[in-house]
Order: structure tokens, then sequence, then C-alpha cells
């Protein structure tokens, strides 16, 4: 195992055991399933059918709150405590900070996901789900997760106050979303752009159980696009 | 080994370290002494490569800091405040710095006990660090940083906010520690330097003040000789037999009313000459009795003073 390799899973490793030593964690994973929850069995009632379609729209706007609260004091709480200085110092490149940061996010995002999958066994066994669509959501809503906890990673980066990242991620990701809803108020040539580089279009497409490599590399993207922006925050000092 | 030389900082226009030369040998403990805000915390983020120079250079053990991480990697850092992962334990918190600097699994364990051992933790490993005392978690910034046993500690204010039970026994780790490796620690608490560091240097609005042992500095800036005395006789007589004696000696006379002594402060700036010797023999010569005779030493607080422009 190279050295940056360890230590990228070492500060994966810290971040985890900070979350499951603290309430912080249990809180977020509790809060996120009663809202998961509600909304799958609100609308599985609603609708009749073995279908998930309706939860994923869902999901994509719970994401929205959920990830931001999670990232927020990924780097923000480092910066505070002076804790950051500490890692700065460390035989580690400020890449490999981001890469380890980024890494602890994406893992609790997917474990949470992951404790979702309740919702899918459960609906198999009552009717006849398609499975095939059901993984490409998946697949889709980790993407989706993935650049969402890049844009939120960001907002921590930028700010010594978890409460100042919160605000600026949920901030970031409503832009998002307010730019998806508003799409239809544009001219169809910037709708077409609007389509290419908004995140909630390419999760929507994924939705019908395709996954399209141009989806795909368009989540990739965004996450490489805002984790280069969080290692220019933090190699910034270096440059005042 | 450290070397700066002509290390220099800037924050926007403003020079927070200037011009800043000096090396720290193997086996030694220098101590950065200056007033708030004098570039003590700038210069050690530069050393251990958290800032880069805006100009100049530095070395650990020969190697340039800009090769950054090979430099980290010899340096142990303790910074200001003793910064630490307070949601973890203490042992958690050196785990996580151990793998950090690449310290193996299978002897990781044996380090933080040695480590431990070394900083009075042993009691203390599977306590929360927000749970602890300010000193402890100043041992537990300490025991973080020499982990992997660096050959340069950079101590950024070790002993602050520590009871002084806690500052002997800190300063007694790191004398100890400056027997093998390179120390450099800052501070402004001056005896706290004085009782720890072979070297000191003096910073001030980012500049090199003085660099030197205690000694060099105490002569460095010595404004002469001050002798107090205390006699009863005649003291008008003893202070022209001193100053017919010795050109430009200064006298400051005081009698007391009720008991009849006279204080005498007299003031040479040749500090080599046998002022005392004299005083006693005038005093004799002319029948009185000496009662009190001291020479008054510099302090370090008084180089400090002196050098820092009185501003801390």
């Amino acid at each position: 195992m190279s050295m940056a390799w360890m230590q990228i899973t070492s500060l994966c490793r810290k971040e985890w055991r900070i979350v499951m030593d603290t309430p912080l964690g249990y809180v977020m994973a509790i809060a996120f399933l009663i809202v998961c929850g509600f909304f799958f069995e609100s609308n599985l009632f609603l609708i009749g059918q073995a279908d998930m379609r309706g939860w994923f729209s869902i999901l994509s706007l719970l994401l929205m709150f959920f990830i931001p609260a999670m990232a927020m004091r990924m780097l923000a709480d480092e910066k505070r405590s002076g804790t950051f200085e500490l890692l700065a110092t460390m035989p580690i490149t400020t890449m490999s900070i981001v890469w380890g940061k980024y890494l602890a996010l994406w893992v609790q995002i997917v474990v949470l996901l992951a404790l979702t999958l309740l919702y899918p066994l459960t609906l198999s066994w009552l009717g006849n789900l398609d499975i095939g669509q059901v993984l490409a959501s998946y697949v889709a809503a980790i993407l989706l997760a993935s650049s969402y906890a890049a844009v939120c990673l960001y907002a921590s980066a930028i700010t010594r106050y978890e409460v100042v990242a919160y605000v600026l991620g949920f901030v970031m990701l409503l832009l998002v979303f307010l730019l998806s809803k508003a799409m239809p108020t544009f001219s169809p040539a910037v709708q077409d752009w609007l389509v290419l580089l908004s995140p909630l279009a390419h999760y929507q497409s994924m939705l019908r159980g395709l996954v399209r490599l141009s989806d795909v590399m368009f989540f990739i993207t965004m996450s490489g696009l805002f984790l280069s922006l969080t290692w220019f925050e933090l190699e910034r000092r270096r440059w005042r | 080994m450290i070397q700066a030389d002509k290390l220099s900082r800037l924050y926007g226009e403003k020079y927070a370290v200037r011009d800043l030369s000096f090396h720290v040998r193997h086996g030694e403990v220098m101590g950065l002494l200056g007033p708030n805000g004098a570039g003590k915390s700038t210069t050690m983020k530069m050393l251990t490569c958290f800032l880069p120079p805006s100009s100049g250079t530095a070395s650990m053990d020969g190697i340039d800091i800009q090769q950054d991480l090979h430099v980290r990697r010899r340096v142990g850092y303790l910074p200001e405040h003793a910064p630490s992962y307070s949601d973890l334990n203490v042992h958690g918190h050196l785990s996580f710095m151990g793998r950090m600097y690449g310290i193996p699994e299978a002897t990781l364990n044996d380090k933080i006990r040695e480590m431990s051992a070394a900083c009075g933790l042993e009691g203390r490993l599977h306590q929360r660090i927000d749970e602890l005392s300010k000193g402890y978690r100043q041992r537990v910034g300490l025991a973080a940083s020499m982990l992997h046993n660096p050959d340069c500690l950079i101590l950024d204010e070790p002993t602050t906010g520590l009871d002084p039970n806690q500052m002997v026994e800190i300063r007694q780790l790191i004398r100890h520690l400056g027997e093998k490796k390179t120390v450099l620690l800052s501070s402004h608490v001056l005896s706290e330097v004085d009782a720890v560091c072979d070297r000191m240097m003096i910073i001030d609005g980012g500049e090199l003040r003085a660099l030197g042992t205690r000694d060099e500095l105490i002569a460095l800036s010595s404004s002469g000789l001050v002798l107090d005395v205390c006699m009863r006789g005649d003291a008008d007589a003893v202070v022209t037999a001193i100053c017919k004696q010795y050109d430009g000696c200064e006298v400051d006379m005081h009698t007391v009313e009720e008991s009849g002594l006279t204080k005498l402060t007299f003031r040479h700036v040749d500090d080599s000459i046998p002022l005392a010797e004299s005083v006693f023999s005038a005093v004799v010569a002319v029948g009185g009795v000496l009662l009190e005779m001291h020479a008054q030493e510099t302090s370090l607080e008084d180089v400090f003073h002196r050098l820092t422009g009185g501003t801390s």
C-alpha cells in the first residue's frame, strides 16, 4: 500500500471514528431513515404499485438537506479548532487531504443509502419490482450524492464555521435545484445548455433505468471540479 | 540541524518576518523570544512548511523546506494551543497521527505506549481529549509531535496555560529531549526560555534583535556597572573621592534623615573597573561604616525590554 493511500484511508478512518463516537452520525442516520421511510411509505400506499421512481425523485431533494449537514464539519471544524495546521504540516499532500475527507464523506453517504435497501427488498417481496431500474436508480443516487458531497466539501473549505458551511452548501445545491425547476421558463437554446449542465436532469434521465456514460461522466466531472476548487481553497493560504 | 537564511514572509504589504538568519545545532534547545506579534509563529509555520517564505531559504538536516514532504517527515511540530482532535480519545488521536507519519501498525501501539509514558499520559489513553485538562492536552500535543521520532522538534509556546507544576514537568521533558534532538521553542515567558534553552534569539517586528547564550545576550545589552551602597558617615567625601578616581562616574545620593544612613548608587559605563573595592576603601578612609553594597545585575527581562522597545 502506498504512503499516500495509507494516509487517505487513515484520514477516512479518523472521520469515521468521529462519526461513530459522537451522536452526530447516529442522529443523522436516524433522521435520514425516518424521513426516507415516511416518503417511501406514503408513496407506496398512494400509488399501490411496486415502483420506487417517486421515492428516488424525492431522494434528490432529501440529499440537498442531509449532505450539507454531513459535510459541514469536515474542513470548517479543522480550521476552527486549529487541527488543520496539524494536518497540513504532516507529510501529506493537500490533494490527499481532500481525497481523504471526500472518501470519508462518500462512505458515510453510501452507508446511509445502503440502509434504504430495505425498501426495494420489501417491495420485491410484496410485488413485481423492476430490479434493473432500481439498481440504475441507486447508481444515479450515489453519483448525485457524490457530486453534492464535493460541492458541500468545498463549502466547508471556505469557512471556519460549521453553520456557515451548512448554509453555503445548502444554498449552492438549492440554486442547482431552482435552476432545474425554472428550466421551462428559459428559451429553448438556454434550456439545451441547462439540461446538459443540470445534475438533476442527468439524475432524472438515469432514473429511467438507463446508465449512460455521458451521465456518469457528468457527475464525475462535477465532483472533480469541486474537489479541485476545495484543493485550491486549502492551498490559497500559501499564496497570500 | 535547522538552518535559516534571510527568511522573510510578507502578509500583503507588511513583513511578518524579515531577513531572519539563524541556525540550531543538533542536541541544542534554541529559544525564540519576542513580544506578541513579533513573528515567532510565522517563523515556525515557515519552518514546518505550513507557509512558504516570501524570500530566503531554510533547511532541516540539509533538506530545503521547498521539499516539504521530506522536511515534514523529519519534524515534530506542536502548534500554538496544542490543537488535537477533541472528539477522539488520546489513543485514537495518537494512532491517527502515527499512521499519518507512516508508522507501521505492528509498532504503532508500542510507540504510543512509549510516548505516553514519556509524557505522563499512561492512565489517560482511553479518555476523550475534550475531557482532559489543558495541561494534559498539551502533553497529548507533545506526545503526538514526538511519536514518529523526529530529528527536529518545533514547539510553539509549549507551556502556555499550564500550572507551575505542569510547567516544570514539561520543561524537564523538553530539556531531556534537547539532549538528542534539535529543538526550537518559542515563548514570551522569559523564565521558561532561561530555564530550558542553550541559546536564544530575540525577534521583534519580524527582525532578529539578538542571538546568543543567556550571558552573551546580557553582555550585549549591558549598560555598564551599577553599584548600590548603603553607608553611615561622610557620604559627600566618598562621592568626591570616587568621582575624582573615575571620570564619568554618575552618583545618585539619598539620605534617610531618621536613621542617618545614606544610600548611594554609582554608575559607570565601564563594567571592568574595580568600583566596589574603591568604594569600600573610600568609606574606610573617611571613617564611615559600610552597611550594604551590591552590584545590580542585568536580567534577561532588561535585555528583552531594551531590545524590543518595551512593547511587551
